[in-house]
């Protein structure tokens, strides 16, 4: 059974007041997800383990900056621990690449019923916006977010020259939130 | 000047991932005064956040956690020291959002409340220092307050003057109804601001205070429309 967002709240809530135990519960519940983010992105599991610390404690610090209005407390979550995992392979981008086979390789299609993020609606909103892109184009903004690919990665991947990766995902971008918001 | 179109970009491209690490830094540090670039980014994190639901989830190893919570405890009996009330400081954060904030704001480009509870009734000294900060960043502003005279001095430390906003000071206290009440504008955000408030020590003392970034000529709405992070209590006399 997942964890209901009511009761993550509420131990975010706990946690902000000092409650350890609250944590404690948190961290059960939630760990494995954010493993699996910063295990994705940094391909390493020594240098994930490190880093899933390090962004629980930022949890720990910043539970009282936690605001449901505009996220869900495991979105609250992911979202940091993304953040930092890509902070750390781009700091480190050379001597991570070396352990790409720790990790295999693969892409979803669906969203894992372990722990649903959001609405299955959004879900299928994104994805269809997400077809308005060429076949090739969809896979690699899909695929620099999660895996946090640089823009040489994806220069790589679509053969274009990196100097116009900007460009190229700045148009698609454009077009992605254009189909979102309008 | 960058364009709005400039800052979306900047924003989704943070967002996706694809900046490299000096540009992250760079957009990190300006997100904090940049109220346009923040609502942009959250805006870009809602809208990618159904991704999120595609990793995999993989179970860590049990020393993860107790070394978490080991590192835990000893953050915990640091702050103990440090400070008699790290509970109270902590709540009040959240007593201040509960009364503050609220979605439409954010959607209204408004940002950055900072919040600091003023000291425990048992301190005998009457100076007092608080640090409005966000995250773990530098202090915004600083704040010394001589609960005597009731005067306070507001000094920047990396805030900076954002165009078409103003810096605006807060108080909250249950002694006036919970609801935050305004102090006025920090009209010159990159010099120290003095003021003498007009309130009893008494009610300054278990007062919450806030600085948020408003529209110019201050919240339109009469409380502060930003959001709220978490502000830092420290001892004027260590």
């Amino acid at each position: 059974m997942p964890t209901t967002s009511s009761k993550l709240t509420e131990w975010v809530a706990r946690t902000a007041s000092g409650d350890r135990a609250a944590f404690s519960k948190l961290y059960d519940a939630t760990s494995a997800k954010l493993f699996g983010v910063i295990l994705r992105i940094l391909k390493d599991r020594a240098r994930s383990e490190d880093l899933l610390q390090d962004v629980y404690l930022k949890i720990w610090q910043r539970a009282d900056t936690f605001d449901r209005d505009i996220a869900s407390p495991i979105t609250w979550m992911a979202t940091i621990a993304r953040n930092a995992a890509i902070d750390v392979v781009r700091k480190h981008a050379r001597d991570l690449q070396a352990s790409d086979a720790d990790v295999t390789e693969v892409p979803d299609t669906v969203p894992r019923a372990d722990l649903v993020i959001e609405e299955k609606e959004t879900w299928q909103k994104l994805e269809y916006c997400l077809g308005a892109l060429e076949d090739e184009h969809r896979e690699a903004v899909k695929l620099a977010y999660l895996n946090g690919h640089s823009r040489d990665e994806i220069s790589a991947q679509l053969r274009i020259p990196v100097g116009t990766v900007k460009t190229w995902l700045h148009r698609s971008l454009k077009k992605l939130k254009e189909c979102l918001v309008g | 000047m960058s364009s709005s179109d400039e800052i979306d970009m900047l924003a989704a491209e943070y967002v996706v991932g694809t900046l490299t690490s000096s540009e992250r830094e760079a957009v990190e540090a300006r997100r904090t005064t940049d109220v346009e670039l923040g609502a942009a980014i959250a805006a870009w994190e809602a809208r990618l956040s159904p991704w999120l639901a595609e990793y995999q989830s993989v179970e860590p190893p049990a020393h993860v956690k107790s070394s978490l919570i080991e590192r835990v405890e000893r953050i915990q009996r640091a702050e103990w020291a440090q400070t008699a009330e790290p509970r109270r400081l902590r709540r009040s954060v959240n007593f201040w959002r509960a009364t503050a904030i609220s979605g439409y704001a954010i959607a209204a480009g408004l940002a950055a409340l900072v919040v600091f509870r003023a000291p425990p009734t048992t301190t005998p000294d009457s100076h007092y220092v608080a640090v409005f900060q966000n995250n773990d960043e530098q202090p915004a502003f600083v704040m010394s307050i001589d609960l005597k005279s009731r005067q306070i001095i507001v000094r920047p430390v990396t805030a900076k003057p954002a165009a078409g906003k103003t810096y605006q000071l807060w108080i909250a206290s249950d002694q006036l109804g919970g609801k935050p009440r305004s102090l006025g504008l920090l009209d010159e955000p990159t010099k120290p601001t003095r003021k003498t408030l007009p309130y009893d020590a008494d009610l300054l003392q278990s007062a919450t205070f806030g600085i948020s970034l408003e529209p110019e000529g201050g919240s339109p709405t009469g409380t502060p429309t930003g959001r709220a992070v978490h502000g830092r209590l420290i001892p004027s006399q260590l």
